[in-house]
């Protein structure tokens, strides 16, 4: 350990914390009441109002973004908006692609309902997981090699993330500028969204809290609603690719 | 209980089976440094204690997802470190950190000449700003390892960091701090 470090740790030996209150009675009486669960079908139709005045929240936030919102497009767990301006891009950071913590290996130990894998690319070069009150993001990372580009947006070849919760309640927000075409599909019995043509914009949100700091550009992107998982797929892929990804997942 | 505490992942495991007795312990032991990580990411203690509160509820109702023999303390922290960014975002200011207002001498068993003690203490303002100027996620890294004591690992799962990404990012503010010391020396 230097001098600096040392100092800093004596510093923080010193600082003027203001007193850590008590707070264990009353998380102890709200733990005791029932957890808030309303019926599935009601809560997703809320969720999905919420997430839409959420959204029209969000933009407000973001300078650039105060613009009317022109269309939706919604699953599930993920709302489509074509504003008329993207948001400001913050600056790229390691952090900005909101994975989670890597998981050793290439497949994961992580306790989830339905880990998908998709066969058409084997196993992933990296594996990362969040796991959280939310809910548990899942994403498998595929290095650029042949076939697969190097996607400007995320520095990987592709990726495929799973998002798995009560309902899909975490949810991904998008807001599409007019260079980006969106199309719904479906995926064998599940409906998809896809998107192509231009870099859109990726938040993170849920019932009104936005619970990622940094958004993000993204390329193509293809959304599937598999019951209660969202995957999504990423990556400089075309339309049918991102198709055939999606139809492998088991 | 008995007589020897519980480890934690034994008080998990009896909260995961709705001991909430279990978890009223969990809670008690590790507010402090719950509330001090939201408060270095709020800046403000009443946003700082609904955060804690927040995610203390929220963690418990998540226990059925925690990964047996996993530690608790940085799940924990990462909870309440994105519950405090949530309200960080909505509240836009920042308290700066203060050093405390009957400030000891430095460690060691030696008490200082008044004129040594009045140096350290100008030093330790000066330390103490450069960190309040630093970049946010600079900031960040250098008050969870050294002010709050979390090793690389649990930083990287509080802040939702790579662990590389926090040896990095801790490399480059201690140097940006000794830039600016040595430029104010």
């Amino acid at each position: 350990m230097t001098e600096l470090e040392r100092a800093l740790v004596s510093l923080g030996g010193e600082l003027a914390f203001p007193e850590a209150p008590d707070v264990s009675a009353a998380v102890l009486r709200r733990v005791a009441e029932p957890a808030p669960r309303p019926g599935r079908n009601r809560r997703a139709l809320v969720l999905a109002f919420a997430v839409l005045a959420v959204a029209v929240g969000a933009a407000m936030a973001v300078p650039q973004a105060r613009t009317a919102i022109l269309e939706f497009f919604r699953l599930r767990g993920a709302t489509v908006e074509r504003v008329e301006t993207l948001p400001r891009v913050p600056p790229a950071s390691e952090n900005a692609l909101g994975l989670g913590r890597p998981l050793p290996g290439a497949r994961t130990d992580v306790k989830i309902p339905e880990v998908l894998i998709p066969t058409e690319l084997g196993g992933p070069d990296a594996t990362y997981a969040s796991e959280e009150p939310y809910g548990l993001q899942l994403t498998l990372v595929y290095e650029p090699g042949e076939g697969v580009p190097e996607s400007p947006y995320t520095g990987v070849g592709i990726l495929v993330s799973e998002f798995v919760g009560e309902g899909a309640t975490r949810y991904v927000e998008k807001l599409a500028d007019l260079a980006t075409r969106v199309e719904r599909l479906q995926v064998g019995p599940y409906p998809a969204l896809w998107l192509e043509g231009g870099p859109h914009f990726v938040i993170f949100e849920q019932e009104g809290r936005v619970f990622q700091d940094e958004g993000r550009l993204a390329g193509n992107t293809l959304l599937v609603e598999r019951n209660d998982v969202l995957v999504r797929i990423e990556g400089e892929i075309d339309r049918e690719r991102a198709i055939e990804i999606a139809e492998s997942l088991e | 209980m008995g007589d020897r505490p519980l480890a934690d992942d034994e008080l998990v495991a009896r909260a995961q089976h709705g001991d909430t007795d279990a978890y009223g312990t969990l809670v008690k032991e590790h507010q402090t440094i719950a509330f001090r990580t939201a408060y270095l990411v709020t800046g403000s203690a009443a946003d700082a204690e609904d955060a804690v509160q927040d995610a203390f509820v929220k963690a418990y109702r998540a226990l059925g997802r925690f990964r047996a023999g996993a530690p608790f303390r940085p799940w924990l922290l990462a909870i309440v470190a994105n519950e405090a960014r949530n309200r960080r975002r909505s509240a836009g200011r920042r308290e700066r950190l203060a050093l405390r207002a009957a400030e000891d001498p430095l460690s060691g068993g030696a008490v200082p000449s008044p004129e040594a003690a009045l140096l350290e203490s100008e030093q330790r303002h000066e330390l103490l700003a450069a960190v309040n100027d630093l970049r946010e996620d600079d900031r960040l890294a250098l008050s969870c390892r050294y002010f709050l004591g979390l090793s690389e690992e649990e930083t990287a799962a509080t802040l939702g960091w790579r662990r590389g990404t926090v040896k990095s990012r801790t490399s480059r503010a201690l140097e940006r701090l000794r830039e600016r010391m040595e430029v104010e020396a």
